[in-house]
């Protein structure tokens, strides 16, 4: 039997080949992730351990909140600067300096603020000690001066600054120039993962940031030969409350840590559409072996006669799936590393920047690839494999028909059963939420789709054929007959291409949503006319606290609200809060109050809170809840007022001097300012009187909700992107279907030139066979996606996306789209057809 | 159950039970007003070590019957046997075992794997069984069946009558019981159709197969010991030692 299946394999190289293709991208797509994510977590692994390796230990203060998830990382207060002498004093440590961190951004020669991608700016006190430093000199010198800053090199390549230039840097308060001094490298990157450092002296450092006596850590060496853990002890022992020492390792591996988290969002997001891509090409595997079987009927039938037992036939097939399965996985595999390196320009393009590295290769990655691959491919196959079993001995003499009344009743029960189960799935899955059920229900809706499809197969072929058929004549007549004739067949073609089309539609209707429901929330948030936020993308979206008070004294302008954002600990979890202004709250701010004050508790240092937190934590005017900040520890606050939930604003507020009081040197996310009149002049005006601070950006409302909307677009562009794979393969597949069905066909194809016709309109006539294919499984496909992204925006009515709107223009184009893909899937398997020679054509049977 | 050989006068073989026998044979399609009988109580027995050639119109009903004594249908009433196993009896396991090693089939085409070369062709029923073939034997046939510079090429590297040869070398490699050929020659050149009964008829008397062959040209059957002849589903007619020219005459007496 092995002969056979290798002949077989051996003998149908296209078929094989095509079908492969389908599994080769899927497990490209796996593959090429996990390389990237193992790749970049080695590297970030190692840099953190290279620039570590020398430190022995770090004292610095304890965490905030026990709760170290959110945004920020841990939250430290800084600690007194004579902990440094204290340290000093004990024996076996030979060195010990602090550091402080704070806001420092470089400004281009051309005014522009500089940021990379989502990295933040950092600001950091140059350690001297050679030892202990993560830094390294690449040229130049440390900083000694007040006036001198050392540069990142990544920074000074891309913006051709050299030791010795004039540049301008923005902090915290007003802009000042420096002289770069030296260039840096950190470890052995130009940069740490994009991000920018601007290195201080000491003294400097702790001026520009706010931190005069005071340190946020201190970075301590042990002499050689020192007994390191009763050192560490000796230390501890010194330290006063809320202060910690830690080993420099541990610091590694929290830093590490805090960047792979944020990585594992990427990998995982990218191996969802790894596997959707996956998912399609199954479709089309089942297809090519559904129909294999269809058309080696007489041969397997002959096996059988010859003595083949229904097991060694079900085998067979099998392992023509297997041996399939593991040659395009092992493609897949080496593919994979080149995708790689694909995902990264990709990811780069979208303003993502990664570090790069030497390219990590994990026996992860080889076994999931190849048990994935090989996995998918044999479950393609085990239903047609099933159905060649049934395939009676006497199949083989050509008196045979075959009776093809499949169980189609038994198909339909099942796949409603299997598609209201997903339904099931789905909803459960976003009410609770739980991610795995939407998946799990997303799985199972579509392969119950996929088999109710026949169903409609011969109505819907019947009608969108219609058109074409009184178009194109007889050709456009015979590919409509064609696509009715089989259902089945046409349903099964046109699933994959329906599922790819269902999740792009179900991305446009939720990208459609979320983008209005964002211009709602700004709209219901802000009266303001103007809004003022930092211009670099990602980072700390923080900038100059001195932004407002310049904007102040522009003519024209009415009111300024400052707004600023952080975390606390409130009812022993860890929230967002957002701080307004106080004063001329109502001329900037929209504040539905449900009950309750608005100002005027904040003004009080009482905390506003959303109807929906209200509700959900059962808490009501006068209510009294316990809270903890990073730099004044535990309180209580009282809730003053209870306002309309905006995703805007956030669930939790309290007023700006409140926030001031308990917020180490905080600095705005935004500056709201209203205006007279919201004309022409008073946007100049407003844009002169701010031209000293270049690292902000200065919108109208309505700009600013374009933005929003800007955002998202992007966003949707790259999920567009990552879907684009499983389209491709949907097409794949019905480029191997109709050519097997042209195969299949060739008697037929012979017996209708012999009759007179036109090489032309055999190509017409395949041709419209799959834009009816394709315009079929892309309405499925719509309609299906359209009621998935309702369902999933509507879920999330909680988190923001207020309205639900449905592009029907965007879904017209994709069903325009996917016709004309239809199209030109059908070219090859068209110019096979027409170039049938008559005469071999008609000889076969 | 044993006749005298009324050709060569000889004792009529020993009581051996036959190749293959049907008792009460009858196989219906369809219901009501549309109901066709293929076989209408068919009773017979084809001898071991003998070539019995099945004839008759079409719709006779004789591709049916032989379906019925191979286990390829299943009969609406009645009993076949191969040897003494009774093929209603066998489930799927037995009939594939059956298929194996005591059945061998020709048909009129199609009768090889396209993928195979002649060689795999020929020990496919050895190799589906998991052992080995007689070495000797495949020679043998091999060299009778003249096909030995075809082995290594695939059946559209040969022409129709080497395909049926070896087809021939396939029904035989394991020696069956019973050889069934359904329309052997039906595709096949005179020259070739010579060759290929000559072989059939020399591994009966010679090696002492059974074959039972369906047939509607009267030279064909001409080289069997026996014709049966059927119509409308019935046994008819039977015609020992049979000639070309007394085979048509019988065929002319049916016709009226």
């Amino acid at each position: 039997m092995r002969k056979v299946v290798l002949q077989g394999l051996l003998a149908h190289k296209l078929r094989l080949a095509l079908t492969a293709l389908a599994i080769v991208l899927g497990v490209t797509f796996i593959s090429g992730t996990l390389v990237l994510t193992d790749t970049l977590h080695n590297t970030f692994t190692t840099l953190f351990g290279h620039v570590y390796e020398n430190v022995d230990f770090v004292v610095r203060g304890k965490a905030a909140f026990a709760d170290t998830t959110g945004d920020t990382g841990a939250i430290r207060k800084p600690i007194p600067q004579s902990i440094a002498t204290t340290v000093r004093r004990i024996p076996g440590v030979a060195y010990a300096d602090g550091s402080v961190t704070g806001y420092a951004q470089f400004v281009s020669r051309q005014g522009k603020a500089i940021s990379t991608g989502g990295a933040p700016t950092l600001g950091v006190s140059y350690v001297t000690n050679r030892q202990l430093s993560s830094l390294h000199l690449s040229s130049g010198s440390a900083p000694t001066t007040a006036h001198e800053v050392v540069m990142d090199a990544g920074t000074a390549q891309k913006y051709h600054f050299v030791v010795g230039d004039r540049v301008r840097v923005l902090l915290a308060g007003p802009p000042q120039t420096f002289t770069v001094s030296g260039i840096v490298t950190f470890g052995t990157a130009n940069n740490l993962a994009g991000a920018t450092i601007a290195a201080f002296d000491l003294p400097t450092a702790q001026r520009l940031f706010g931190e005069e006596g005071r340190y946020d850590a201190i970075n301590v060496l042990t002499s050689p030969g020192a007994d390191k853990q009763s050192v560490e002890h000796a230390i501890a022992a010194a330290l006063p409350s809320g202060v910690q020492v830690v080993t420099g390792q541990t610091v590694a591996d929290e830093q590490a840590n805090d960047i792979n988290h944020a990585l594992s969002f990427f990998s995982t997001a990218l191996l969802v559409f790894a596997f959707i891509s996956l998912f399609v090409g199954a479709f089309t595997i089942f297809n090519t072996f559904s129909i294999t079987v269809g058309q080696r009927t007489r041969e397997l039938a002959l096996l059988r006669i010859v003595g083949a037992s229904r097991r060694q036939v079900f085998r067979s097939v099998l392992a023509e799936a297997l041996i399939v399965g593991v040659v395009s996985s092992l493609l897949g595999l080496g593919l994979g590393v080149l995708a790689a390196l694909g995902l990264e320009a990709l990811l780069k393009g979208f303003g993502i920047t990664l570090p790069s590295g030497p390219l990590v290769f994990e026996t992860r990655t080889v076994i999931v690839a190849l048990l994935v691959g090989v996995g998918v491919t044999v479950v393609s196959a085990i239903s047609p494999a099933r159905r060649a079993v049934r395939i009676p001995p006497v199949a083989a003499l050509a008196s045979y028909r075959a009776d093809d009344q499949e169980s189609s009743r038994r198909r339909i029960t099942t796949g409603s059963v299997i598609a209201v189960l997903g339904v099931a799935a789905l909803v459960a899955g976003l009410t609770i939420p739980a991610i795995q059920l939407v998946g799990v229900g997303a799985v199972a809706l579509f392969i119950g789709i996929g088999m109710l499809a026949p169903v409609v197969a011969r109505p819907m072929s019947s009608v969108i054929g219609r058109p074409l058929a009184r178009a194109l004549g007889i050709s456009g007549r015979l590919g409509r007959e064609n696509s009715m004739r089989s259902p089945r067949r046409t349903a099964q073609t046109a699933s994959a291409l329906l599922v790819g089309l269902a999740l792009v539609s179900a991305i446009a209707v939720f990208g459609a949503s979320l983008s209005k429901s964002a211009t709602s929330s700004v709209d219901n948030a802000i009266s303001a006319n103007y809004i003022i936020t930092a211009s670099a993308t990602g980072g700390t979206g923080q900038f100059s606290a001195a932004v407002a008070d310049a904007v102040a004294t522009v003519p024209g302008v009415t009111a300024v609200s400052s707004v600023y954002q952080g975390e606390f600990e409130v009812r022993h979890s860890l929230s967002d809060v957002t701080a307004v202004s106080t004063d001329h709250l109502s001329s900037t701010v929209i504040l539905r109050m449900a009950s309750g004050e608005g100002a005027p508790a904040l003004a009080r240092g009482e905390l506003l809170i959303d109807t929906t937190t209200a509700s959900s934590d059962g808490l009501s005017v006068g209510s009294v809840v316990p809270v903890k900040f990073a730099q004044t520890g535990s309180s209580t606050m009282r809730i003053g007022g209870i306002f309309q939930a905006n995703a805007l604003i956030g669930s939790y507020v309290v007023g700006d001097r409140f926030f001031l009081a308990h917020f180490e040197s905080p600095l705005p996310v935004a500056v709201l300012v209203q205006t007279e009149h919201g004309d022409a002049a008073t946007t100049h005006a407003i844009d002169r009187g701010l031209d000293s601070y270049p690292g902000i950006k200065i919108q109208t409302r309505a700009q600013y909700e374009k933005s929003q909307q800007a955002q998202v677009n992007q966003l949707l562009g790259l999920v567009y992107a990552l879907l684009a794979l499983a389209v491709v393969i949907a097409l794949i597949g019905i480029v191997n279907t109709l050519m097997l069905s042209v195969f299949e066909r060739t008697h037929e194809i012979g017996l209708l030139r012999a009759v007179g016709m036109k090489r032309r309109q055999v190509r017409v006539m395949i041709r419209s066979e799959s834009v009816i294919l394709a315009a079929f499984g892309a309405i499925i496909g719509i309609i299906v996606g359209t009621a998935l992204g309702t369902a999933f925006a509507a879920s999330l009515k909680q988190q923001g996306i207020t309205d639900i709107v449905i592009p029907v223009v965007s879904l017209v184009v994709f069903l325009v789209l996917a016709a004309l893909l239809g199209l030109g899937a059908a070219s090859w398997p068209a110019r096979r057809a027409a170039k049938l020679d008559v005469l071999t054509a008609i000889a076969t049977e | 159950m044993t006749t005298t050989d009324q050709r060569t006068n000889q004792p009529a073989a020993p009581a051996v039970p036959p190749a293959a026998r049907a008792i009460d044979l009858r196989k219906t399609y369809g219901k009501g007003d549309a109901v066709v009988r293929a076989l209408d109580g068919v009773s017979v027995e084809f001898e071991h070590g003998r070539f019995t050639a099945v004839m008759g119109p079409s719709g006779s009903g004789k591709s049916t019957l032989m379906h019925c004594m191979a286990g390829l249908d299943t009969p609406t009433s009645g009993r076949t046997f191969v040897g003494e196993r009774e093929i209603g009896l066998l489930d799927d396991a037995g009939l594939t075992e059956m298929r194996r090693n005591q059945i061998g089939f020709i048909f009129q085409s199609f009768n090889l794997v396209p993928t195979l070369t002649a060689r795999e062709n020929i020990t496919l029923p050895a190799d589906l069984a998991k052992v080995d073939v007689d070495q000797a034997w495949f020679d043998y046939l091999v060299e009778q069946l003249k096909i030995a510079d075809r082995l290594s090429h695939r059946p559209s590297e040969m022409s129709g009558g080497q395909q049926q040869r070896v087809a021939c070398a396939r029904a035989l490699i394991r020696r069956p019981d019973l050889v069934f050929a359904d329309e052997p020659t039906g595709n096949l050149d005179s020259n070739s159709s010579t060759e290929m009964l000559s072989f059939l008829r020399h591994s009966v008397t010679e090696l002492r197969q059974s074959i039972v062959m369906v047939t509607h040209d009267a030279r064909g059957a001409a080289y069997a010991d026996r014709v049966v002849f059927l119509a409308d589903g019935n046994i008819v007619d039977e015609l020992l030692s049979p000639t070309p020219d007394s085979i048509l005459e019988r065929m002319k007496l049916l016709g009226t």
